[in-house]
This record gives C-alpha cells, structure tokens and sequence, in this order.
C-alpha cells in the first residue's frame, strides 16, 4: 500500500470525540440496515409480496380486499 | 377509477381539496409574479423602485410564494386527495382540515406582510419570524395528524407507497422546521437564531437543503406516485423500487446538507460526507424517476394526447436530470467552481420549474377535471401551457448554467502574476445579457401560469353547463 493511501485512511483514533463516535456508530447502523433492505426487496421470494401492489390506485374497493386475502402481506388490522 | 369507488366519492371530502388545488394555481401565479420581477431587477437595478421593492425583501417573497404557498396547497391538496382514495375513508377530521386551510393561507399572508417590511430572520427558505414560525409547527402539525388519523382509519390494509412519501415528507419537515427555527426572540418582528457560527450555518443548510429533500421531492414523489399510474391507467412499474426508493430517500437526504457548505468553517470531514451520501443518492433517485418513466412501457402513444402524462413525464426527465447535477455539484472539485454562482441557480430552477412545477401542474389538471366531474375547458391552452413551460424553463437553466460557468471561471482567473484576471464588477457586467434572458425565461413560466389559471377558472365556471355534460358522456 502506497504512503499517499495509508495516509489518505489514516485515522487519529485516540482524537475521536463522543460526537465523532456517536456519528461514525449511526453511519454505521444506517449503512447496515440500507444494504439488508436492497436484500430485502430484491429477494425474489419477497417479489409477490411487494409487486401485488403495483396497480393499487386502479383497483377499485373489492379487488383491494381481494389482494389482501391472497397473499396476506401487510395485514395489520 | 372503477364504478365502485366512483359511488363512494361523495363520501369523501373532496371541497377541501378543491379550495387547496385552487390556491395553489393562485398562488403559482403570485409566485412566478414575484418571481420575474426580482429577476428583473437583477439586470436592470434601477428597478428596485423603494425599499418595499427592493431584491433582498422580494427574493424572500418568491421563494417563500413558490415553495410553500404553491408548493405547500399542492402538497395538502394531493395528499387529502390521495389518502381519501387510498384508503377509502373520507378525511379523519373536516374541521381539523379547514383549520389547516385557513391556518396556512394565514400564515401566506403574513410572509405577503413581512416581507416587504424587512421582517426576516434572514435564514434562507426559512425567513419568517418566530410568530410565524409557531403558526407553522402548528398548522403543520394539524395537517400531519389528520393524515395520519385518516391512514389510521383506513378500510384498505395496506398503506399505498405514496401515503408513505407523504408522511415521511410530515415528519421530517416538523421536526427540522422545529429545530432551524429555534430562536431568542428580541421583539414580535426580531429572533436571532438559537445557534452561532458554523453551527448554525449547518442547521441552515441542514434545513435548506431537506426543504428541497423533504418538501420539494418526497412529497411530490407521493403525487408521482399516485397521478403517473393513475392517469396511465397503468400499473406502476416497480413496487419493489418505489419501497426501495422511499427509504432510502428517507436514511440518506438528511445527510446532503453540508455539501452547501464546502470550503468553509465547516470540518472537511462533514462536507465530504455530505457529498459522499449526495452520491449515493443517484441511485434511489434515478431509480425513482426510472420507475415512473417505466410505468409507460409499451405505452408511450398516450404521451401523444395526453396532456396531463406529459407534464407529468417530462416532470420525471427534470427530475432525473438534477437529481444527477446536484451530487456532481457537491463533489469539491466542482463545487470550487460552482458554489456562490449562478450555476446554483440554475440547478435549483430546474429542479423547481421542471421538477417540482411541472409535476403540480399534471397533478393539478388531473384533480381538478375529477373533482368537477368534467372536461378541461380547452384542451389546445393546456398544450400551449405545457410547451411555454417548457421553453421558458428551458431558456431560464441554460441561461444561469453559461452565466455561472462563466462566473466561476472568471472569478477564478490570473494572469502570469497570479493576480486576478477581473474585477468584481467586471463580472457582474458580464453576467447582465444572461440575466435578462433568465427574466425572458421567467415572463414564459409566469404566462403559462397565468393560462392555467384562465383555464381551470372556465373549466370550473363552464363545470355544471350542458357542453360539459356531453362532454362527460
């Protein structure tokens, strides 16, 4: 590893202050939780789930319930 | 929308919706109105008539009018709309809504007051003073829990994506509305900000660049969301990308605001972050516009004579557009060149002319033959509408992109010494040709405006009259 790199990610670990790691914990937890929701939604077993949505705002009252019979996703109430 | 739901809809309040839909064209008029003007005060001075008149106190003025008197009643319009017909409930509270309403157009017409009097916090895109600014958390905060009463009281299960965009946009722009406008108040019409130095340069921004995030994209992703495949009358292309989309806008937009701040105060860290994320951003943005484009697969003929797609799909190009020059300006390399010029001006425009704008507008049209039951009055004024807007802004971003490259490049040029290659002022004389185009750009937005609002005033008047009855039929 060239020194321009080393330097380039260098860190002064002992100079952190409590913001410096409260910030660097919440990228941290922000970044894990985005990559587990891309393997979430494109998971193809989830396709269904999602996509049963897609034509939404065209159907009318009966075929939403219909929806929400079939597949089940989304039943909170 | 099929019979079924048709027969539910006197059920649902649609009366709000009309008088939201109807200020907001108004007040895309005053807007622009206000707008034009200043511009053209910037390249002819001389008109700053008095101090009421002058740039600093009408600038305000048209931001304020664009972004939150149109913006704003669009957002309350769609969404009381939205959340009705998604949901299939009428509106958790009439009252509450008329409240909000009456609330926000009070408040429209205090900025109308306070500006021109020098009444300013000076923050941008937040200048109103702190009564204002408690009238706001409150009227605001009236909005948010009759829409998430409504959600609460739906009869569908599911939550339609465009709800979501609508009650991130909610949430997000109370608590950094909340929180920019901290202040110590000195008298009724004077606060200085509760923050100092860099500190409050990053609330700023943290604010100001979130109303854009916030305000200015998610929520008009929830009209995009519903009015796209609503008037396609086709599905939406990706579910999966719309869920994708929206949280990913949600766990990165918060992040951008120090990219405004590069080369600053500011730690270098936080400005490359800021700009790392507005990167990242591409992806759920592009993702988003290709979404909406895609949903007119093996459909593009209806762009042919439907008006009411094409604004909405050339709103999505403009979205796409500077949605990809926005990062690219964060980025330091092109931020030394970039920032504090006209180039910002331009970006920021085509995002609001043809973003923001034209999605409102096919919004609009779409509301408001549906809440009249009726045809729109002509047709052919719609198509001239679509394509003034379009030149116009046009005309307006490529003015300010070649007047702020070139500003940047002059302001950054020596000579053989290192000495600088031109005067402030001679910069500024350079600029003036551009200027007066932008103000050309800005006359074309502003008479579109004003045939829509001539449109839709003889669509409404001409609503219950036989034509439109054989029209419907």
């Amino acid at each position: 590893m060239s020194e321009a790199i080393r330097d380039f990610f260098h860190t002064d670990w002992e100079s952190m202050t409590h913001v410096d790691w409260t910030g660097l914990i919440i990228v941290l937890v922000l970044t894990v939780l985005m990559i587990g929701l891309y393997v979430w939604v494109f998971r193809p077993s989830n396709r269904d789930k999602f996509e049963q949505y897609r034509d939404f705002v065209n159907q009318d009252l009966d075929e939403k319930e219909d929806i929400r019979k079939e597949v089940g996703h989304g039943e909170t109430r | 929308m099929s019979a079924n739901v048709s027969s539910e809809a006197p059920e649902y309040n649609l009366t709000i919706v009309k008088w939201f839909a109807v200020c907001a064209v108004l007040y895309l008029v005053v807007g622009a109105l206000v707008g034009d003007i200043v511009a053209w005060e910037l390249a002819f001075p001389s008109l700053n008539l008095n101090e009421y008149m002058t740039f600093g106190r009408l600038r305000p003025l048209h931001t304020n009018a664009v972004i939150f008197a149109f913006g704003g009643c669009t957002l309350m319009a769609t969404a009381f709309y939205v959340v009705q017909r998604t949901c299939a409930v009428p509106l958790w509270s009439d009252r509450l809504a008329w409240f909000t309403f009456w609330g926000w157009n009070a408040i429209i017409v205090s900025a109308v007051i306070s500006f021109p009097m020098g009444w300013t916090s000076g923050k941008e895109y937040a200048e109103l003073e702190w009564p204002i600014d408690i009238a706001i958390a409150v009227v605001w905060l009236s909005y948010m829990f009759n829409f998430i009463m409504t959600i609460a009281n739906r009869k569908t299960s599911h939550i339609y994506v465009a709800n979501w965009f609508f009650l991130g946009m909610m949430v997000m722009i109370t608590y950094l509305h909340v929180v920019n406008s901290l202040a110590v108040p000195v008298t009724m019409t004077k606060s200085y900000s509760l923050f100092s130095g860099v500190h409050d340069a990053m609330i700023q921004w943290w604010w100001g660049h979130n109303a854009v995030g916030f305000f200015l994209t998610a929520g008009f992703l929830g009209i995009m969301y519903y009015f796209i495949p609503k008037q396609a009358d086709l599905p939406i292309f990706s579910y999966r990308l719309s869920v994708l989309h929206f949280w990913a806008l949600m766990f990165g937009y918060v992040w951008l605001g120090a990219h405004h701040l590069q080369y600053t105060a500011l730690p270098d860290w936080a400005g490359s972050l800021g700009a790392a994320v507005s990167i990242a951003m591409i992806i759920p943005s592009w993702g988003g516009a290709i979404n909406g484009l895609m949903t007119l697969s093996g459909a593009w003929n209806k762009l042919r004579d439907d008006y009411v797609l094409r604004f909405l799909v050339v709103s999505l190009a403009f979205y796409a557009m500077s949605t990809f020059e926005g990062p690219v300006m964060s980025l330091k390399t092109v931020n030394a060149l970039s920032h504090y010029t006209d180039w910002t001006i331009g970006h920021v425009h085509s995002g609001a002319l043809g973003w923001v704008a034209m999605v409102s507008i096919g919004a609009i049209y779409h509301l408001v033959t549906r809440l009249w039951k009726t045809e729109i009055y002509s047709v052919g004024l719609v198509n001239s509408h679509f394509w003034i807007h379009t030149i116009g802004t046009v005309i307006y971003i490529c003015a300010m992109w070649v007047s702020g490259i070139m500003q940047g490049l002059m302001w950054r040029a020596t000579d053989d010494y290192g000495n600088l290659a031109y005067t402030f002022a001679e910069t500024v004389s350079a600029m003036h040709p551009y200027y007066v185009l932008r103000s050309v750009g800005g006359v074309l937005v502003l008479l579109g405006a004003l045939i829509m609002l001539y449109n839709i005033t003889m669509t409404i008047r001409t609503a219950g009259q036989p034509k439109a009855a054989a029209a419907r039929a």
